[in-house]
């Protein structure tokens, strides 16, 4: 019975629906206005809609007639105008805000202005999913929505945001039951939200050995500071890696909001448990596009892996085998915490606030500076190869540390180090000085900061100058090492950084060369 | 003149064992070949890091390693057999009923527990006397087919350990060190006057006539530098870093008894006063740099 007739006609009547389109993490709310008019039939879209948005007359069409709908008779006019007209429109998830004002126009019918409407239509009426919906719900609140209807597959994602009925959607009948007829429309319950914590994925207390570079994961952890390891292959860099996030403090509701966010645009997220306290680790291969890496598209730029990791962890290992000019783009991100990608369609921001951890062999056989195993670079290769690391990225690495094989023999034995939890609890004790003092992590601290915040007793800054001065160390390194002995310091419970912290932190440097 | 039983391959003669010998433990050891490891009193890391390592890889190819129980490179051959389940002889300067010195009680209660012993050719209740060592130390070489000398400065008894194997017609090997440090000195003369010259455990097994197949090259550092600390603290730091054999600081700071960050703050000021250097994650120390006073 598709486009069965002697539905209520009054032409000349206009609908007005709200619904919303994504740009990036920002939302641009959009009026869906119908007009049905006498005239020779045709059914416009106005309003630079772009391919998908055009292909939605089609799908709005069967999806009205198969829900038993009434469809315009063939003398009718329609217009479908998506406002503002001066944006470009994409994307399938303004379908039943289409459908829904098609049917309002019909019976002189209008949508309270507190509601919005969000998803893709099916050919049968169904509601689908559509990525983002946490986002929107987000804008539309902003906007003084107070009720969102939403595929139900997306309902819980919907629900974390406050202040906003959702109403899950499983067919558009649904829809127009409720506002044309007053069937109820149940608002969305959220379920109990599961335990945010999980177990992180590996303990520190299965790594062998690598006393030094234990001590330079949690010292990376407790600063927030990015973490360089550079060792043989088989050293256990990507086990060590792994444990950082579970060195952090479980993520806090709103930088779990914030991690959904993403995950939400990307259609990421887990409908079953949008939120979550684990910290996101991403190791991505060295063969990542730009566009992989920090994000990217063809017409609006989608977050890429650095703000996948966003508030945990990215692991770039062989960061050597990485392309130059990709990890250049992480500069912006690194110093920021977002990034600002801009594509034809338009400019976006993503975050990207991550701790770096990066793993590279010292030179290019793998074998330089191990105890055993002799190195077969030519030495200007090992240099070349060390050189061709530095520069701007690992000017922004604070934690830079050797690591060497575990023996073989020590695999077999049981680990003695301490757990993750054990760690953590010192970390979290070390960030929450830090945020009592400056607002901010460590790693964060400007120079302006490190002279006026942070007390450093006068024999410790004798020494980090004296080093300084012999090794010829930049600005740049200067603070850092400043940045980590405040950070030795915190973990210690100090006050003021003493010159064991100086030095332990001038000792965090690769090779012998001054790391400038 | 006994002989070994032919089926282990080893087919060196050895003169009966003295009569008038006093042992605790287990004795007569298994049979197979006995290698004495003996040295400095007070090694470099190195020293005391090739005894440990050496006498593993000897003790876990069957040979029972001879020592005398002494500090240093002696402590630390019978740590490094204790340390793979092998067999271990302390022969002692003292009464069998006397250890000496005492720090090496617990070492001495571990060799009698795992199937080793202690042996005296000195009568029960004998004090430790200057002039018995010497003596002690020809036992060393009579009770063993082969004498491997790891870090002897000049005049060391280790040396009369050597003398007296090459008396009773033992072999003689010793282990090479810096060219730079005192304690290779007596090593690097009995190389000269034709001891064996010892990379790895494969050198010695060579000599005693096995035909074991195992053991890489170079010798491998412990993992474990398992003998018992000298005092500790900070001064010691520099002490246990050796110009040779590059140390982990996780290995230094278990080895001291020092926290960590302590132990790494205390590398990088060795490292600006010029007295340390990095190699790859570990430290060494510096030595005789020319034009260094």
């Amino acid at each position: 019975m598709p486009g069965a007739g002697g539905a209520p006609h009054d032409p000349g009547v206009a609908a007005s629906v709200r619904s919303v389109l994504l740009r990036g993490l920002d939302v641009v709310p959009v009026d869906v206005e119908v007009d049905i008019a006498t005239g020779n039939p045709a059914f416009f879209l106005v309003g630079l809609a772009a391919g998908s948005v055009k292909e939605s007359r089609e799908r709005v069409r069967s999806a009205v007639r198969n829900s038993g709908l009434p469809w315009p008779p063939q003398r009718a006019r329609m217009t479908v105008n998506l406002a503002p007209a001066e944006v470009r429109k994409d994307g399938p998830g303004l379908d039943l805000a289409i459908a829904v004002g098609i049917c309002l126009a019909q019976s002189g019918g209008s949508a309270s202005p507190g509601d919005a409407f969000l998803g893709e239509l099916s050919l049968d009426g169904a509601v689908r999913h559509v990525d983002g919906v946490l986002v929107a719900a987000r804008g539309l609140v902003r906007q003084g929505v107070r009720r969102l209807f939403v595929p139900a597959y997306d309902a819980a994602e919907a629900a974390l945001v406050p202040d906003l009925d959702v109403v899950p959607c499983s067919y558009l009948r649904e829809v127009t039951d409720h506002l044309l007829d007053g069937a109820p429309a149940p608002v969305h319950e959220p379920a109990q939200q599961p335990a945010m914590w999980e177990p992180p994925m590996d303990d520190l207390a299965e790594v062998h050995g690598q006393e030094a570079a234990r001590r330079a994961l949690e010292v990376a952890a407790a600063g927030g500071h990015h973490l360089l390891l550079s060792g043989p292959p088989g050293s256990g860099k990507t086990m060590l890696a792994r444990c950082l996030p579970g060195l952090l403090p479980p993520l806090s509701r709103d930088e779990a909001i914030d991690l959904a966010q993403v995950r939400s645009v990307l259609g990421e997220l887990d409908p079953g448990r949008p939120l979550t306290g684990q910290r996101p680790f991403r190791a991505p291969h060295h063969t990542i596009s730009m566009a992989g890496l920090v994000g990217g598209g063809p017409s609006l730029a989608r977050p890429g892996e650095i703000s996948r990791a966003h508030h945990g962890v990215l692991f770039l290992d062989e960061l050597a085998e990485f392309d130059p000019g990709t990890l250049q783009a992480l500069r912006q991100p690194l110093e920021e915490g977002r990034v600002q990608i801009t594509r034809s369609g338009g400019s976006v921001a993503y975050p990207a606030c991550f701790m770096l951890v990066a793993a590279t062999n010292p030179c290019p056989c793998g074998w330089e500076g191990d105890p055993v195993r002799a190195c077969r670079c030519r030495p200007a290769a090992v240099d070349a190869y060390q050189r061709a690391l530095s520069g701007p990225l690992l000017d922004r690495i604070d934690l830079q540390v050797r690591v060497s094989r575990a023996p073989l023999e020590a695999l077999s034995e049981e680990p003695t180090g301490e757990t993750s939890p054990v760690v953590r609890e010192r970390v979290e004790r070390a960030r929450r000085r830090q945020q009592e003092r400056q607002g901010h992590l460590n790693s964060a601290l400007t120079r302006a900061e490190l002279r006026r915040l942070t007390g450093i007793r006068p024999e410790a800054r004798r020494t980090l100058e004296r080093w300084s001065a012999a090794r010829g160390l930049t600005a740049r390194a200067f603070q850092r090492a400043w940045r980590v002995a405040r950070t030795a310091a915190d973990l210690d419970g100090r006050d003021q950084i003493g010159e064991d912290h100086v030095l332990e932190a001038l000792g965090y440097r690769v090779g012998d060369a001054a790391a400038a | 003149m006994s002989w070994r039983p032919s089926a282990t391959g080893w087919a060196m003669p050895r003169p009966p064992e003295p009569d008038d010998l006093r042992a605790r433990g287990r004795w007569p050891p298994p049979p197979g070949p006995r290698a004495a490891i003996v040295g400095s009193r007070r090694p470099s890391p190195y020293g005391e890091a090739v005894a440990e390592r050496l006498a593993s890889d000897l003790a876990a190819a069957g040979a029972v390693v001879v020592s005398g129980l002494a500090l240093g490179v002696d402590a630390a051959a019978h740590e490094g057999a204790l340390a793979v389940g092998g067999c271990t002889i302390a022969v002692l300067g003292t009464g069998v009923d006397i250890v000496y010195p005492t720090s090496n009680a617990d070492l001495a209660a571990r060799i009698l527990e795992r199937g080793g012993a202690l042996v005296s050719q000195f009568p029960d209740g004998t004090p430790p006397q200057r002039a018995n060592f010497p003596r002690r130390n020809w036992a060393i070489a009579a009770l063993s087919d082969v004498v491997v000398v790891v870090e002897a400065a000049e005049g060391s008894g280790a040396l009369i350990t050597a003398e007296a194997a090459l008396a009773l017609s033992r072999e003689v090997m010793a282990v090479p060190g810096s060219v730079f440090s005192p304690l290779s000195v007596g090593c690097h003369q009995l190389i000269r006057d034709g001891a064996g010259l010892v990379q790895n455990a494969r050198d010695v097994l060579a000599v005693l006539g096995a035909t074991q197949e195992v053991l890489d090259d170079p010798l491998r550092p412990p993992t474990s530098l398992g003998v018992a600390a000298p005092g500790g603290g900070r001064d010691a730091l520099l002490k246990h870093l050796s110009d040779v054999l590059p140390i982990e600081p996780g290995a230094l700071a278990r080895k001291l008894g020092l926290p960590l960050p302590e132990v790494l703050a205390r590398l990088t000021a060795l490292e600006m006063a010029g007295e340390a250097r990095r190699s790859g994650a570990s430290y060494v120390r510096l030595t005789s740099r020319i034009g260094r006073a």
